[in-house]
């Protein structure tokens, strides 16, 4: 055994003493040293092996046989916290945020929601054990004073050390290394601390340098393209079905179908644009010159008078009365039952009904008024008129008299109306 | 390739536990023996022609999937009614090869085998790149590749969310749980012996590199004394991560009403199968890998012989499940289950249910004699025949069951298309390229492990236990 | 570590000659009384075997399921050449080679079944299965003549791989000859094909096809992974009552204890595995032949006890055992194995009995007279088959192995 110490690589005097190495025959030595060390007193130091030594890491601890690590604890946290998290990420993704059935499953099917759960649990399990292993050992280390040491460099294969540090309490050069070689060491070396800290290569550093800031280009652009303002549409990588090989309205097609050149006809004569100003204002709307329309658009005739009356019996009556008096009976069930939103249908006989210009009439029916419905969507515009005449017939029987009978006609009544032919029917 | 004589560690005494390294063997030796296979100026000629010929099938895979995004799915054999071709098929076998490789290196690990320290780095490499063929497939069978991202639960203006109760969504997750495990554990075992690659390292290049990814490992006893913690936990999670990948890739089936794909023995029986499968990959890739490489010290007969056991094993167990559910065509009483399983071995793709039942229940019975076990080229033969046995299973479930399923008006026949052959070939390709490259690159064999169970290791639990 | 652990087991009592002979026969006829008292409960309620039949069932297969189990393990550590467990080896024999008893005990519910009796088995009553279909679509497998063959193919296969082993392994004890464990080696895997096949149909039998018309692939898996948890609880549970009494205090260490507890946890974890399998896929599929038997477990107060089952089958267990300290800590390893035990009784009353009592939970004396009685006469039978014979397999080539280890 070579009992000469041998320093690293640098001349002397210009660099720290960081500890001393010493090697040693096998697993059994280290660590029969590594106790050996620790009951002289010293704290600072590490054994290293090319594979894990059972027993060594006990033997290399200040209280010997604790297991003690953090690990598990870690393990456990990440399980938990990708169980929890799974459970509420499918909760909430699918039960609360936008809540919808698929084949019947109840919104929150645990059941359906436990293979998710069990991976992700794993997920963060492995990943806490992995980084925690890694940072519980202090990987990445880089740098570390003892790959300076030549021989060092077959600690991976097949050489085990002892590293007794410089920063234990009772560090002591001449005294360490007795102590070693007392202890069974091959070989003993004093290992310095670097004279400089030791960096990554330029190389590496400037690609770093240099990728970095090109990696962060495509996300910033991304940004800015989305919340800017522009004037010309946006970049549309993927159009799916967005162009499709078809004319749109107005267009004029090369090859023309037609002798036009358009791609579409015009539209057929008659066609009324949907705000367009209607020519049939009297009869569609009951207007005329911008007022309510006094006369009929239609012609008057016995024949749209039964219709009107037809046509009344059916869509008016029910709550105007069959004689127009507002005694229909819708009305009169309401009433009975005491509805407290049923308004009585005014008369039609009344003065302010009757004083009412047709054409008002006629919006009326068409589109309602206060609480009566419009039946402009029931009735066509024809029956509307049809109705007004019989109305206006209606309205007429109140206050008509005999003088208003064609002569032909009075002969009937005289014989079997009422005596007093002068007088109108009934009160108002 | 020469011939050497090897002490025979295939032995049944049982009075004393088989060497696991052979020769005489010390620390350095081992250390040389494996990392020479990545420091020699070349590597062997072979390499370079397999590496040829994967690199071009791997061509083919890219060409077939640049032809389906650039046309369409329908570039592939699917049409109504079978939706699901040679594209999930290929993804079921690939994922089912991976598992074998966590099994070796967690499972194992767990039942204290130390006999996986030769093999485990290998069958890890194939796990990984298992799963990277896999992967390829669901992602490029969706049709639309480029909207892929839509299956993340992202917050997006169309305020929606994926779907977590489809066993599809649940593929998503365990397959890239799985994936990121994978990487995770052999990665994390690859430190020491990367490190030992590092400072054997003769050029500046070589020493950044795998120093950067050895990530300033020393060795030191506290170092030793986490990995091998973080190795156990990750080991402990890993083997409940292997038996629920595959069961919720049986999922996809199981959870449907479609006869021949709704039985609830699935999920067991998708693991069982998957472990099969990957044995006979990782026997096919050792085998080889040891003539060309040198490694027969290392992986040795009787390595290979437990793993045509565990084969063995697990062709008996798919073949209990083919029993099972044979049994309960009948007894269930269902009259399409029966039909369907009828179909199965009657039907139009009869030729590859019994060539499947040949290759997965009966060839792997020639295991029960020792002289199979452990003749390398018979068990390739063997291993050949059963990943061959094994697509043949996922295709006939897949196929079979939605040719024909309930409504004779809606039965169909699938066939296969140029694309969907290259993309298949191509994935063999693409997996044969990433583990030629590992080999080269990656040191192959665990060799921290390793130096834990040679015999002249005096802690060796091997040795010690020889009276 | 014991310097020669070989030297402290011949100090160890290994045989069970302390034992007063009268003990067998005491707890025999112990065992006797109870189940007559459980049958003249039952038959005074209805004059019916269907209540003692259902709780007779249950307390059948919780003490036949720890004997599986142990045929299992048995067959398994010497399939893998397992070193760590030799130790508790020749417990788990004792505990396979049972069966036999448990053949006898299969009689009350044979009997019933062919004098035409039986309230358990709906397929066994011919005019429910003219009424059914289905039933009569099942009867080329589901009648008692064949039934009862089945069940006596079973009882033979396990009663004669459960004597084997536990013969060559005795014959091992004197003559210290490593080729009987070659032998125990290469039978081992042909164990485990038969071993499969008949747990597999007998769970179908006993279990399943008390509702006829419901199926499951899983089920014969499931009721073994149930089968492996109880034997586990109950080896431990074994082992810590033979140390309390003086028996193998040196052989069987905590070593060997944090293995079964590891152990233990992995099966408790596997039965969740296929619970959850079976359940889920029956949930999703929703498909009413097969959704009919969760359905029961599903309604009422069956609705607790099910979740109380995935509670304290898997989630509680599962948490309290994960601590490397507790599966180190007899006490507490032993707590944990008998609540083991508890629960997986519960899961078999699960699966039994919802099929007899829809509405409500019975438990009562009935019950209770049958888990005593039929557990003594378990115990009855095994002292029966451990007489003579050592608890530790004394010259196995493995021994050492197994006295040294420990775990990392």
């Amino acid at each position: 055994m070579s009992h000469t110490d041998r320093k690293s690589d640098a001349p002397p005097g210009t660099l720290r003493v960081a500890g001393i190495l010493a090697e040693f025959d096998g697993p059994v030595a280290l660590k029969a040293a590594a106790a050996g060390v620790r009951e002289a007193g010293y704290t600072v130091f590490e054994a290293y092996s090319p594979f894990p030594v059972h027993g060594l890491h006990a033997a290399t601890q200040r209280v010997p046989g604790r297991r003690r690590t953090l690990l598990p604890w870690l393990v456990l946290g990440g399980g938990i916290a990708g169980g929890l998290g799974a459970l509420l990420l499918q909760w909430w993704t699918n039960a609360l945020d936008y809540p919808y059935r698929i084949s019947g499953k109840p919104l929150f099917s645990l059941p359906a929601n436990i293979p998710i759960t069990f991976e992700l649990i794993i997920l963060l399990s492995a990943l806490a054990a992995f980084a925690g292993g890694l940072m519980l050992s202090g990987l990445p280390e880089l740098f570390h004073p003892l790959f300076a040491c030549a021989r060092f460099r077959r600690v991976t294969t097949d050489a085990f050390f002892l590293a007794i540090e410089a920063s234990d309490p009772q560090f002591d050069e001449t005294a360490a290394a007795v102590l070693l070689r007392s202890l069974g060491a091959r070989q003993t070396e004093v290992y310095c601390q670097p004279e400089t800290q030791r960096r990554l290569p330029g190389v590496l550093v400037a690609a770093a340098v240099i990728l970095v800031p090109l990696l962060l280009l495509p996300p910033l652009w991304i940004a800015k393209v989305r919340y800017a303002r522009k004037a010309s549409p946006r970049i549309h990588l993927i159009t799916d079905m967005d162009f499709q090989p078809k004319y749109l309205p107005q267009q004029s097609s090369p090859v023309s179908l037609f002798a036009d050149g358009r791609a579409m006809r015009p539209p057929v004569a008659g066609t009324v644009a949907v705000d367009q100003p209607l020519e049939a204002d009297h009869f569609l709307r009951g207007e005329t010159g911008g007022k309510p329309a006094t006369t009929f658009p239609v012609p008057v005739t016995a024949a749209l008078m039964q219709r009107g009356r037809q046509r009344y019996d059916i869509y008016c009556a029910t709550c105007h009365g069959l004689a127009g008096d507002g005694d229909g009976i819708t009305s009169q069930l309401a009433v009975e039952r005491e509805e407290p939103k049923w308004v009585r249908p005014l008369s039609l006989h009344n003065q302010s009904v009757r004083d009412q210009p047709v054409g008002q009439l006629f919006k009326t029916v068409s589109q309602g008024v206060r609480t009566m419905p419009g039946y402009g969507s029931q009735i066509p515009v024809e029956d509307r008129w049809a109705i007004l005449l019989y109305v206006r017939a209606l309205q007429r029987t109140r206050t008509a008299t005999i003088r208003d009978v064609p002569q032909e006609k009075r002969k009937y009544l005289e014989l079997t109306g009422p005596a007093d032919a002068e007088k109108p029917a009934t009160k108002p | 390739m020469t011939a050497i004589t090897l002490e025979d560690n295939t032995f049944d005494d049982p009075t004393r536990r088989a060497p696991l390294v052979l020769g005489e063997a010390d620390f350095a030796s081992v250390t040389r023996r494996v990392c020479q296979i990545t420091e020699r100026p070349r590597p062997p000629a072979a390499w370079y022609a397999a590496l040829a010929a994967s690199v071009a099938l791997a061509g083919c895979l890219l060409a077939g999937i640049v032809c389906m995004i650039v046309t369409g799915v329908g570039v592939l054999g699917n049409n109504s009614p079978v939706f699901w071709g040679f594209d999930i098929t290929n993804f079921v076998f690939w994922i089912g090869i991976g598992h074998a490789g966590t099994l070796i290196s967690a499972i194992l690990f767990l039942f204290r085998q130390r006999w996986r320290t030769s093999v485990n780095r290998l069958a890890e490499a194939m796990t990984v790149f298992a799963v990277v063929c896999a992967g390829v497939f669901p992602a490029v069978h969706v049709g639309r590749i480029w909207v892929l991202y839509w299956v993340a639960p992202y917050p997006n203006q169309m305020a929606l969310w994926p779907n977590f109760r489809s066993p599809l969504l649940w593929d998503v997750v365990a397959v890239s749980t799985y994936g990121t495990v994978s990487v995770l554990f052999w990665y994390l075992g690859m430190i020491p012996d990367l490190a030992t690659l590092r400072d054997r390292a003769t050029t500046r290049w070589r020493q950044l590199l795998y120093g950067l990814f050895a990530l300033g490992w020393r060795g030191s006893a506290s170092q030793w004394h986490h990995f091998e913690w973080a190795y156990l936990l990750l080991a402990a999670l890993a083997t409940p991560l292997v038996l629920s990948v595959h069961s919720v890739v049986s999922f996809d089936f199981a959870v449907s009403q479609l006869p021949g794909w709704h039985t609830t023995i699935f999920p067991p029986y998708f693991v069982a199968g998957a472990i099969f499968s990957g044995c006979a990959m990782v026997v096919t890739l050792a085998v080889p890998a040891r003539a060309y490489f040198g490694l027969e010290r290392l992986i040795t007969l009787r390595h290979l012989d437990n793993l045509n056991k565990l084969i063995l094993a697990t062709s008996l167990l798919v073949g209990y499940a083919y029993a099972v559910e044979v049994f309960m065509a009948w007894y269930g009483g269902n009259p399409y289950e029966a039909f369907t399983l009828a179909n199965r071995a009657l039907g139009p793709y009869a030729w590859a249910y019994w060539l499947m039942l040949g290759c997965n229940v009966a060839v792997p019975q020639l295991f029960w004699l020792k002289k199979c076990r452990t003749t390398p080229w018979m068990m390739i033969i063997v291993a050949l025949l059963v990943n061959v046995g094994m697509w043949l299973e996922r295709f006939v479930i897949i196929v079979t069951s939605l040719s024909r399923d309930f409504l004779p008006s809606a039965w169909g026949i699938f066939k296969p298309t140029v694309v969907d052959v290259m993309m298949l070939s191509g994935s063999f390709g693409l997996f044969f390229t990433l583990f030629l490259l590992f080999c080269r690159y990656l040191p192959m064999v665990a060799m921290a492990e390793v130096k834990t169970v040679l015999p002249s290791n005096p802690q060796s639990p091997v040795s010690a236990e020889t009276r | 570590m014991p310097r020669n652990p070989l030297r402290n087991l011949d100090q160890d009592r290994t045989t069970l000659s302390g034992v007063p002979r009268a003990v067998a026969p005491a707890l025999a006829v112990g065992g006797g009384v109870a189940l007559a008292v459980a049958f003249a409960l039952a038959w005074s309620r209805d004059a019916s075997l269907r209540d003692f039949s259902a709780s007779y069932l249950i307390s059948f297969c919780f003490f036949l399921s720890i004997s599986l189990g142990a045929l299992l393990f048995v067959a398994l550590q010497h399939l893998v050449r397992a070193g760590w467990s030799v130790t508790v080896r020749r417990l788990a024999e004792l505990l396979a080679a049972n069966v036999s008893c448990l053949a006898i005990l299969f009689l009350p519910i044979l009997v019933p079944l062919l004098v035409g009796r039986s309230g358990l088995y709906e397929w066994s009553d011919p005019e429910a299965v003219a009424a059914d279909k289905l039933l009569e679509a099942k009867a080329a497998y589901l009648n008692v003549p064949f039934f009862a063959i089945r069940a006596g193919v079973y009882f033979l296969v396990w009663g004669l791989l459960g004597r084997f082993f536990l013969v060559q392994s005795s014959r091992q004890d004197d003559s210290g000859d490593p080729g009987l464990t070659r032998r125990m080696e290469r039978a081992s895997a042909a164990t485990l094909i038969l071993f499969a096949l008949t747990v597999t149909f007998a769970s179908f039998d006993w279990l399943m096809s008390l509702e006829p018309a419901w199926f499951s692939t899983i089920f014969g898996l499931y009721f073994f992974s149930g089968a492996v948890v109880a034997f586990f609880a109950a080896l431990i549970l074994l082992a810590l009552g033979l140390q309390a009494g003086g028996w193998l205090t040196s052989s069987i260490t905590t070593e060997h204890y944090h293995e079964l507890g590891k152990l233990l946890l992995g099966f408790i974890i596997f039965w969740g595995y296929m619970a959850f399998s079976q359940y889920m896929l029956i949930w999703y599929a929703n498909l009413p032949e097969e959704s009919v038997w969760y359905l029961a477990r599903q309604t009422g107060p069956w609705t607790w006890l099910s979740v109380g089952l995935l509670f304290g089958h898997l989630l509680i267990p599962f948490f309290g055992l994960l601590s490397r300290e507790v599966k180190r800590r007899r006490i507490l390893l032993g707590g944990w194995a008998a609540w083991m035990l508890v629960v997986h009784w519960i899961d078999l009353y699960w699966l039994v009995m919802p099929t007899f009592a829809p509405e409500h939970l019975p438990f009562g004396l009935i019950d209770v007279c049958c888990i005593i009685g039929v557990g003594c006469l378990f115990l009855a039978g095994l002292l029966g088959v451990a007489r003579g014979r050592a608890l530790v397999p004394l010259k196995d080539p493995r021994l050492h192995e197994s006295l040294v280890f420990e775990n990392s």
